[in-house]
């Protein structure tokens, strides 16, 4: 409980950071949302009118305190543009951009976890050597880089999957998973490098541990001893990493949006910096730190399944 | 004689480092029949360890085997023998218990899971009947609530309960050959005595043949039937554990008895600590490798490696040897 308690004055420490951070940094960005409004050829009287209304000559303070308030209500505003509810078009749409991380990081651990394996069995053996050249090269390109790579080879050149687009789930599963593919993947083959060389310098340590010396002597074969004693102690470093790249992802996933025209978050949140509808930037934000603090809050419940030691806590001995 | 288990013939183990060859283990030979318990002893660095990873043939990549050496395990070579040949072998003929149980427990894997593996690899046991025999072995091995504790993780024990656990799942398969190394270093001392009853009663009930490794005499004294004195990767003196105490002859082996303290010294008598330290095995000096140190050595003794030899059990490699009991 204490526990849980800590994690939560974590959370509200970070919101209360990120948003007076971005409150400030759009208030100094020149334009604002009046001049939006007021389309191309108004005059500097309207364009103050507007902002009078929105009562946005009003000091910083003020007004993040009072967007504060209608957060803790469960108002998250309007958009200044299109009137719509902020929580609800955010709402609607990240279930999108979620997909996308989660499938991301799905076929990241899917290619880190084997890849770590193999180079922390024989470290510096052949294996490793070409796993950590593909890694390598792998790390070096941009998301978009790779994304434009990816769909110039499987969407024009092959023709295997749709170089952009997005389907609802309720088209079916596969007709879902078809397009976001390609998209994952162009996140995932930067994200699975440093994943795979985490778990790969823990293993190698694990692997020295005594009572990997005891499986051996046991008898264990090299899978047992790699799969079921080793790779759980070795996976801490990772876990942690996996949680702290959800920030990452989730800033990737707003290019990558667009590359892909997913009609995710990213794409509300593009939109609304460049009308400077800050009301809508300040949720998506908002959003976006709620994801993270949440994601590594489940990674700290993992560390409880994959460490014994920390679930009762007041260990002895 | 009874019937042979385990046969060492000149092993030899050398590790490739950084400034050469690193001849850890030098033409050790020794035989231990069923039963009987041969108790080797020795500072840290002496070999002893090496020598108990080589007869299991649990070394690293770096290890270099010497070409004559062979172990044979109930009349197997193990020598040339595959990995997955080992493997087999591992667990149902000989088995080890090691130094440290705070380490060589797996963290996140239940004691219960730990012995029931090997049961289950080896013995073709299913998974139900290897947990049922899992509680008996812990039984055996004295852990008070077997039942309860086959569930816990290694962190909720204390440490002679962890290496209990540890005995538990060496004898899981009924080996021939158990090895102990070091087996009550990490222990506290009220544990330690504990700990080596045990280990003794499951190789008389069992009928096993053990290796006790040690630095320390005190625990060979009681426990083993013969001793090997182990010095610089070779073992120095070899005798039934009696006439070792009784009438020590290599002056490596009485310097260390004397070193033990006594309870009928007076207070703050300065301990009998053997002056020097033990020979670079890199570039061993000529000629016997503890005669730098020893207070009896003459030039002969540096000019070449006495061989283990003596009349019937009792060996020793020395040219000057002790002719009276412990000579300090």
């Amino acid at each position: 409980m204490r526990y849980l308690l800590q994690r939560f004055q974590r959370l509200l420490i970070v919101l209360a950071a990120v948003t007076f951070v971005t409150f400030l940094l759009v208030n100094v960005l020149p334009g604002d949302v009046a001049y939006e409004i007021a389309g191309m050829d108004s005059s500097e009287e309207e364009v103050q009118q507007i902002r009078e209304d929105l009562g946005l000559n009003r000091p910083i303070l003020v007004r993040y305190g009072e967007w504060v308030g209608g957060i803790f209500t469960g108002d998250w505003g309007r958009s200044y543009l299109s009137d719509e509810d902020v929580w609800e078009s955010i709402t609607d749409r990240f279930p999108v951009s979620f997909e996308l991380m989660i499938l991301a990081q799905i076929l990241a651990l899917t290619m880190a976890i084997p890849a770590g394996i193999v180079s922390a069995f024989r470290p510096n053996g052949r294996g490793d050597r070409l796993i950590g050249s593909v890694a390598f090269a792998s790390v070096s390109m941009p998301s978009f880089m790779t994304a434009i790579l990816l769909i110039y080879f499987f969407a024009l050149y092959l023709g295997w999957l749709p170089a952009t687009g997005y389907e609802p789930i309720s088209s079916g599963l596969w007709e879902n998973l078809r397009p976001m593919i390609l998209p994952a993947l162009s996140l995932a083959l930067v994200e699975w490098t440093v994943l795979m060389r985490t778990l790969r310098v823990e293993m190698i340590s694990v692997l020295q541990e005594n009572y990997i010396a005891l499986a051996r002597a046991k008898g264990m074969p090299n899978y047992r001893i790699l799969l079921v004693h080793a790779l759980r102690p070795s996976s801490f470093s990772m876990i942690t990493l996996l949680g702290l790249q959800v920030a990452r992802l989730l800033g990737g996933t707003i290019i990558i949006e667009q590359i892909f025209g997913i009609p995710g978050v990213g794409r509300l949140l593009i939109h609304a910096v460049y009308t400077r509808d800050f009301i809508v930037i300040q949720g998506c934000v908002t959003f976006f730190a709620l994801a993270f603090v949440t994601a590594n809050f489940i990674v700290d419940i993992a560390y409880a399944w994959l460490d014994p030691r920390v679930r009762t806590g007041g260990a002895h001995g | 004689m009874g019937e042979i288990i385990l046969d060492v013939q000149n092993q030899r183990t050398a590790f490739a480092t950084g400034r050469g060859l690193l001849q850890a283990v030098e033409g050790v030979s020794f035989t231990l029949e069923r039963g009987k318990t041969l108790g080797v002893v020795g500072e840290s660095g002496s070999g002893k360890s090496v020598l108990s990873r080589s007869i299991m043939r649990l070394l690293p990549g770096t290890a270099i085997t010497g070409p004559g050496s062979r172990v044979l395990l109930n009349g197997k070579d193990l020598t040339g023998m595959t990995e997955h040949e080992l493997r087999r072998l591992r667990g149902p003929e000989v088995a080890i218990v090691f130094q440290d149980p705070m380490t060589s427990l797996n963290p996140v894997l239940t004691i219960g899971k730990q012995i029931a593996e090997v049961l289950v690899f080896h013995m073709g046991m299913s998974k139900r009947a290897a947990r049922a025999k899992s509680i008996e072995l812990l039984r055996a091995v004295g852990l008070p609530q077997p039942d309860v504790r086959v569930d816990q993780y290694p962190h909720q024990l204390s440490g002679g309960m962890r290496q209990r656990v540890a005995i538990a799942i060496a004898i899981a398969c009924e080996p021939d050959l158990l090895i102990a190394d070091e087996p009550t270093t990490a222990l506290d001392v009220t544990v330690q005595a504990e700990i080596l009853d045990l280990l003794g009663r499951m190789v008389r009930e069992r009928n096993m043949a053990m290796i006790l490794i040690t630095h320390d005499m005190g625990v060979v004294a009681g426990r083993c039937d013969d001793v090997a004195v182990m010095y610089a990767g070779r073992i120095v003196e070899k005798a039934p554990v009696r006439e070792l105490f009784g009438n020590t002859r290599m002056p490596y082996t009485a310097a260390l008895l004397a070193s033990i303290p006594r309870v009928t010294d007076p207070p703050h008598r300065k301990l009998d600590a053997i002056e020097g330290r033990p020979p670079d095995l890199i570039n061993p000096p000529p000629g016997c490798p503890f005669a730098p140190r020893c207070r009896f050595a003459s030039a002969e003794c540096q000019q070449q490696v006495p061989a283990l030899e003596g009349q019937g059990a009792h060996q020793y490699a020395c040219i000057k040897p002790l002719n009276t009991g412990v000579a300090a």
